[in-house]
């Protein structure tokens, strides 16, 4: 019997067997649920059976799944994510295990048939989509779907149904729903395998990083359609209706981050199932952009001044729905992103006189053309793309089809970023020009919140957790807010310690970079290690797992609060336990978060991943690894007392990081010497069976 | 009790829809597309209606300005059923993402009808007018058959009653008169649990019967006055020559 909250099974779908399987959560719950499971389905299904080598992600054999968690459908505020996981095609150089999500209402659609989530194994012989209506699973022929973009896809398999949907309810054998089914599809750019697919829902309800829009290409698989009709148990309803309520009165409409959202005022929010903050995500209202992610897609056409002084009006608009339409990852293939930084203070620095905030496909592509390293002359030829015709709408609608196709340069430009300096022999760029993170995805507010930048070091991807930026002067982050109150340092950090339990350690909080100072209690000390494992707990947990957002987890510090609280820790464990009625506390989630991230962990080892690879890629060693940071501002302890600092200067050294990662390992658990968890740790996580498994392959850490 | 005809009890508000308010707005309801369905039955309606007390309270939406989050309905099936299921909510919000605005949501909601035909039809009295309750029509558990007749009988599309297939019975909006997993007293004049949750205000109860003849009467604009910006003039310039004003002291 599942635990509330859980709709009780998954779905697995094996498509060289044409097999449909249902699994009971039961089993997976002590891994939280979202990705938690999905990585606890991996090493099951994907890693035990031993009969491949873990390294290409469009190998029949890879696992994609769709998982939401125990928060999905209980209408809790930021609650409505699905997790996606599997081998990634954008990670590099290694096809790293990773995940991405994306919200709307598909996790809430899927709850409401009675499932925790559907995972996809094996390759169809002809395009397919799983179509689920509550219990009755069926795998459907999409060989008209094939080539559709992601919208008409949609519109094509709502019209199957022969259903008028909104007038008229639809009978699910004796059980009527007015919904009609949610709907997540790759478009044209998953078809064609490149490795900057998104899986789109909706209009724009995307999960763009990690590529696996390709994964689904590579299993013939178009989409999954879900609709349901079935319950959800909740452990204590009024409790529920009481904690949102509770949250609403304190945090008043996303007050937890101090959002002012992206849509202005005057327009209309489109909210993710559950949500309705003020946040506006999406907007009903606009004509290009309705239903789409105010997020990389909203300025999937900006330009650095030095690329262009100026864009069409309307040029990211439509943008915004090429990206959608096609399925492509816009984060990783725009051209700046929301904004750029100026670097002329800095003569030194290479790129001039505006650095974008993300140094992304686009951008890169240019940089190369104007270098001379592609396009006329060059054994790259440009075409389809007209470099005379940059800065228009003609040639973004070309670049965006080029890539989704594969068509001319496209085809090298799919790739992505990291693959396409590859080959141009031009890895060296990524010392300056190609700011990637180790595994491929470009550089997002990592620094100076290092926090982040170990996440990503220690993960697989870009971690993307906008939580950390916040950590900067009140006023200069995404959840720092204003509130009218001039804080401390000292205050500042003192209301952060108070708020992460169970260490309640204001060095976590500590960005000393130089000196002494930095290893005792700044960037490279055992705090900062801990709060770095905390925070990859935290998130592993309570995001990816549970299904919280990470537009409103986690929220350490509200200005706005008269203590200066932002809802974290309080708020996950009262929804949770509404929910679940299993009286967890907020360190519970973090050790299940602790749980995850250690089966993960033995995942990437049987991929290959060792201490030694666990490097920083060249320009967070140089003085500009911090000139795209979003809140530059952050608390420095002296040795004697706490003051903030701009530290747009702040680099690593190599010599520190070593030491981070001696005492990053120690904490997690793992072996300091390769990287590898213990078998002490995975007991203690009970998980006897990981350490049995990495013993047998050699791969477990010595104690 | 199965087989009862239901009655409007002797102390129900005496505040009736008049047959003339029916009849002349009948064809400008005819002009609704959603209300085209009505036709065949409104004749019959219009020689009944006098017989209702109305409801002393109505649900009206803003489905312009709804965010589609459907908080509403996950309250409604919370607070009457205590689990979650969106077929079971008795507010139904229609979302078609990949329609224009504003005909990308829908929000179904039941009217409370001047006259009821799902009252007026259901064979045991389960559906019923409730004096308690402020008028409002609601169905009695007990007495439901789950014959659907008031399913049937609903002249709205979507039809507004919901079919609970799990008890096999109907049931309806009743303002959250009967709702056992809500802490609050609900019912007309108290407490609703999908328009206290609605972050966009796109749910609201109001006293007077809505306008019956269109289809704005439901769904109107419930936002408050928006924010406008200050009207700005250029500061009032002295004509060349004139004397400067003394300085305050």
């Amino acid at each position: 019997m599942a635990t509330p909250g859980f709709a009780g099974k998954i779905l697995l779908v094996d498509l060289t067997k044409n097999e449909i399987v249902r699994l009971d959560t039961e089993k997976y719950e002590i891994y939280g649920g979202g990705h938690g499971i999905s990585t606890a389905l991996f090493w099951e299904f994907c890693v035990v059976p031993g009969d491949w080598d873990l390294q290409d992600a469009f190998h029949p054999r890879n696992m994609v799944s769709l998982m939401t968690g125990p928060i999905v459908g209980t209408g809790v505020p930021f609650g409505a994510r699905t997790s996606v996981s599997g081998l990634s095609p954008q990670c590099y150089p290694i096809q790293w295990f990773s995940h991405s999500n994306f919200g709307g209402v598909f996790g809430t659609m899927m709850k409401m048939a009675g499932w925790d989530g559907v995972a996809v194994i094996g390759k169809a012989d002809k395009p397919v989509y799983i179509n689920i209506e509550d219990d009755k699973v069926t795998i459907e022929d999409a060989t008209a779907l094939w080539g559709l973009t992601t919208w008409l896809t949609q519109e094509e398999i709502w019209k199957r149904t022969g259903i008028r949907y909104g007038q008229q309810w639809v009978d699910l054998d004796g059980r009527y729903t007015l919904q009609r089914p949610a709907i997540v599809t790759m478009g044209p750019a998953g078809e064609n395998l490149t490795r900057v697919a998104s899986l789109v829902h909706g209009g724009g309800s995307g999960a763009g990083q990690g590529g696996f829009g390709g994964v689904f290409g590579s299993k013939n698989l178009k989409a999954v359609a879900v609709v349901g009709t079935s319950s959800l148990k909740i452990a204590d309803p009024k409790g529920l209706r009481d904690a949102r309520e509770w949250w609403d009165s304190i945090w008043n409409r996303g007050g937890g981050g101090g959002f002012g959202g992206f849509g202005g005022g005057a327009s209309v929010s489109s909210a993710c199932a559950g949500c309705g903050t003020s946040r506006k995500c999406h907007n009903r209202t606009r004509v290009f952009g309705q239903d789409s992610d105010d997020c990389a897609e909203s300025t999937f056409f900006s330009q650095t001044r030095q690329n262009a002084p100026s864009i069409p009006s309307d040029a990211n608009a439509r943008g915004m729905d090429l990206c959608q339409q096609y399925g492509i990852n816009a984060m990783e293939t725009c051209f700046q992103g929301p904004m750029s930084f100026n670097t002329s203070h800095n003569p030194d620095f290479p790129i001039q006189p505006e650095i974008p905030a993300y140094a992304a496909l686009g951008w890169y592509m240019k940089k190369m053309h104007d270098m001379g390293v592609i396009g006329p002359g060059t054994e790259y030829d440009m075409a389809p793309l007209n470099m005379k015709q940059f800065a228009t709408n003609q040639f973004m609608e070309i670049y965006a089809m080029a890539i989704a196709t594969r068509h001319g340069i496209g085809d090298l430009l799919a790739e992505g970023t990291a693959r396409f300096a590859e080959k141009l022999g031009r890895t060296e760029d990524f010392k300056t020009l190609c700011r990637l993170t180790m595994w491929g995805f470009m550089d997002h507010w990592s620094m100076p919140g290092v926090e982040w930048a170990y996440g990503n070091l220690m993960d697989s991807r870009d971690i993307n957790n906008h939580d950390s930026s916040s950590m900067g002067r009140p006023g200069g982050g995404f959840g720092g807010g204003g509130g009218g109150k001039t804080w401390t340092c000292e205050e500042f950090v003192k209301t952060m310690a108070k708020r992460t339990p169970p260490y309640n350690d204001p060095f976590w909080f500590d960005y000393s970079w130089q000196g002494k100072q930095a290893y005792e209690t700044g960037i490279y000390s055992k705090s900062k290690a801990q709060f770095t494992a905390w925070h990859q707990h935290y998130w592993n947990y309570f995001k990816e797992s549970v299904g919280f957002c990470d537009w409103g987890y986690m929220s350490l510090f509200s200005a706005s609060h008269p203590e200066g609280y932002g809802h974290t820790p309080e708020a996950e464990p009262r929804f949770l336990n509404a929910v679940m009625g299993n009286n967890q506390t907020f360190e519970d989630g973090i050790h299940i978060g602790w749980r995850t991230w250690t089966l993960k962990r033995a995942i990437f080892v049987m991929q290959g991943r060792h201490r030694n690879m666990e490097n920083f890629t060249g320009y967070y060693y140089r003085p500009g690894a911090s000139y795209c940071g979003f809140s530059a501002s952050k608390p420095i302890y002296d040795g004697s007392k706490w003051d903030w600092q701009d530290c747009k200067e702040l680099y690593f050294t190599e010599e520190g990081v070593n030491q981070w990662k001696t005492h990053f390992y120690e904490i997690e658990g793992w072996n300091t010497d390769t990287g590898y968890p213990t078998r002490k740790t995975l007991e203690d996580l009970k998980m006897k069976h990981v350490a049995d498994y990495l013993q047998s392959k050699n791969k477990l850490g010595a104690a | 009790m199965a087989g009862e005809k239901k009655t409007v009890p002797e102390k129900a508000d005496k505040k009736t829809f008049s047959r003339r308010y029916f009849v002349v707005g009948g064809g400008t309801a005819l002009a609704g597309g959603a209300l085209a369905a009505v036709a065949p039955r409104a004749a019959e309606a219009a020689k009944k209606q006098d017989q209702y007390p109305l409801s002393s309270h109505y649900l009206v939406c803003d489905s312009k300005n709804c965010a589609g989050c459907y908080s509403c309905m996950t309250a409604c099936s919370l607070a009457h059923e205590g689990e979650i299921n969106f077929s079971l909510s008795r507010v139904q919000v229609h979302r078609a993402v990949l329609d224009e605005y504003p005909f990308d949501i829908q929000i179904n909601i039941c009217r409370q009808c001047p006259t009821p035909l799902c009252v007026e039809n259901c064979p045991t009295g389960a559906n019923h007018i409730s004096a308690e309750n402020g008028n409002v029509r609601m169905i009695d558990e007990e007495k439901c058959i789950g014959c659907k007749t008031c399913i049937k009988s609903c002249p709205f599309i979507p039809y507004r009653p919901i079919w609970d297939h799990r008890k096999k019975k109907a049931t309806k909006c009743d303002l959250c008169a009967d709702t056992p997993f809500y802490n609050k007293e609900g019912g007309p004049g108290k407490n609703q649990a999908c328009v206290e949750v609605c972050p966009a205000s796109a749910l609201k109860v109001v006293t007077e019967l809505p306008d019956q003849t269109d289809l704005n009467g439901y769904d109107r604009d419930l936002q408050p006055p928006r924010k406008t910006m200050p009207k700005f003039s250029f500061p009032k310039m002295a004509p060349k020559g004139a004397p400067k004003a003394a300085p305050k002291s």
